[in-house]
């Protein structure tokens, strides 16, 4: 039974501005399937908490079994700006991975 | 696949960037274009800095680094260069690699310059003629920054290089036109594709992101099977090959490290996408949303599906303003207690900062190793049984002088503040932060131009 997201994915980010995209890519149909029915917006939203100010919104690439999620005002006011040490949002897609799935 | 294939390689992802790559798949990639990326974000306001204290600067030079290596080869084999090295100022680029060139004893090397994307003499003219530049984000007037700004960049597609090529460029240099317009331009000219064939744009588009971070499509940074990829140390960079109808097969230099897969280039197609069914370019609106991929082995991958949709009307312009600067500090406490003393030597620095009357705007904690990449969601790390914190303080200030003040003031920590501390360390160089102004240009104020040099 997969128990979080790293179960049955992988994932790439980085950043546009202030806004920080997530991919998410899964390793076969079936994850995939979980994926889109799991890993919603509500739920990214709850499980990045503070670490993102804005919004969350996800699209679907169904053809590479992908979600995309877009974060805004997720790095601090940007790449060029940002006082983190993750300022360009390279590892948020480890945070994403690390999500729980409920039951 | 059959029919005629044009070979892009992705030589170069960023300022900086190794240039081996680009040199093997020159040697022995037998492509027939190398794309070059230099530019990201906070790139051109460097690059305008250094135009501002010398008319002569203002580009990337690891160009120059890259051709040194691979300018005898690209002449042999006839392979074309299309790189926005030229940054904040191509011409002075293009001449730069001239008296490479002739150094080199090459002659008859045609370098075309790509110029246009450069709008910054020109603002308050087009305020004048109505365009605002407000925020995207915020909706903010520029007048609130205009006295601050380093560059105004617009990012221009592909008709200039389409226009260099045609007049027999074999380099071509350009400053801020899109990444994925380094791609489009020889597509266009080779297979002389209509400037409305949306779907072709659109799938080349597809395929140009997929391989423009260079060694991000091979193996590089990939978070999958991230110990099955060999031989990352020579790392080769991807190569497309593309048909006339737009998609392609990528693969990568012969003989070089890493991997190309369907994972590997899935990873990539998601990296820095917004809305994957409407992806803006300067040159066409990108549709990813159907994009397939099929592994036809031996790090090969064929990319379908990418679709496309009118550019447009408006460009982005990238514009810089500057933002103050960072003032930092790094120390570590030691068990017993560590997390308590790092608050206690926070209090201090802080205490001591406010006495040196310090201006700053927001500052940030954090504890490497523990909440340095997921602040906010991560707890403190409050066991006192804890064998070492290392605590990082940075703050955004308005100048110089208060960011300096902030490891003037931890210095103290050393013989003042609790014990069990070290690595206080020497002075860190000082960061200038630019900040970025998002905003638009209708495209007919925007028109590239090309001069030719002759070596």
């Amino acid at each position: 039974m997969p128990t979080r997201v790293a179960d049955l994915a992988h994932g790439r980010s980085g950043d546009k501005g202030d806004t920080c995209n997530v991919g998410l890519v899964a390793w076969d149909d079936a994850g995939y399937e979980v994926l889109c029915r799991e890993v919603t917006e509500e739920r990214v939203t709850a499980h990045f908490g503070d670490l993102v100010q804005g919004s969350v919104t996800r699209y679907e690439l169904p053809g590479i079994r992908a979600l995309n999620f877009v974060l805004t005002g997720a790095l601090d006011g940007g790449g060029t700006m940002s006082l983190r040490s993750d300022h360009l949002g390279k590892v948020m897609y480890a945070w994403l991975l690390r999500m729980e799935l409920p039951g | 696949m059959s029919g005629r294939t044009v070979r892009l390689g992705a030589g170069m992802a960023f300022w900086g960037d190794r240039v081996q790559p680009a040199i093997e798949m020159v040697e022995r990639g037998d492509i027939d274009y190398l794309c070059c990326d230099h530019l990201a974000e906070l790139t051109m306001s460097i690059l305008a800095k250094q135009r501002a204290k010398a008319s002569d600067r203002g580009y990337t030079r690891d160009i120059l680094d890259l051709l040194r290596g691979a300018l005898p080869a690209i002449v042999e084999k006839g392979v074309k260069v299309v790189t926005n090295s030229g940054g904040a100022n191509p011409r002075a680029a293009a001449e730069a690699i001239a008296t490479m060139a002739k150094e080199l004893g090459i002659s008859g090397l045609r370098i075309g310059v790509v110029t246009g994307d450069d709008i910054e003499a020109d603002i308050d003219d087009l305020m004048t003629s109505g365009v605002g530049f407000e925020n995207l984000d915020t909706g903010r007037p520029l007048s609130e920054v205009r006295e601050r700004l380093t560059h105004a960049a617009v990012y221009t597609g592909c008709e200039g290089i389409v226009d260099a090529l045609r007049q027999g460029a074999q380099i071509v240099v350009c400053g801020r036109v899109t990444d994925i317009a380094l791609y489009l331009g020889p597509l266009i000219h080779e297979f002389g594709w209509a400037r409305d064939d949306w779907d072709r744009l659109g799938m080349a588009t597809v395929v140009a992101h997929a391989i423009e971070c260079g060694g991000q499509a091979t193996g590089g940074l990939y978070a999958g099977d991230w110990q099955g990829v060999p031989g990352l140390e020579e790392l080769g960079y991807p190569i497309a090959e593309v048909a006339e109808d737009g998609t392609a097969v990528l693969t990568k230099t012969p003989g070089t490290g890493g991997r190309v897969d369907v994972g590997t280039v899935s990873e990539q197609l998601v990296y820095e996408i917004l809305d994957p069914g409407n992806y803006l370019t300067a040159d066409v609106t990108a549709d990813f949303t159907q994009v397939h991929l099929e592994d036809l082995g031996d790090d090969r991958v064929r990319i379908t599906g990418g679709t496309g949709k009118p550019a447009p009307a408006t460009l982005k312009v990238n514009m810089g303003y500057r933002a103050g600067f960072v003032g930092e500090a790094v120390f570590t406490y030691t068990w017993p207690d560590a997390y308590a003393k790092a608050q206690r030597g926070l209090e201090f620095l802080r205490t001591r900062l406010e006495r040196a009357d310090f201006q700053y705007t927001e500052d940030h904690v954090e504890y490497v190793g523990q909440t340095s990449m997921f602040p906010g969601v991560v707890a403190e790390p409050d066991d006192p049984e804890l064998t070492e914190i290392v605590v990082r303080y940075a703050a955004r200030c308005p100048d110089a002088e208060n960011a300096r003040k902030v490891f003037t003031e931890s210095v103290p920590l050393y013989n003042n503040g609790p014990a069990g501390v070290a690595g206080v360390g020497t002075r860190p160089p000082l960061k200038e932060l630019y900040a970025i102004w998002p905003c638009l240009i209708p495209r007919e104020h925007v028109t590239q131009s090309v001069e030719m040099l002759e070596v």
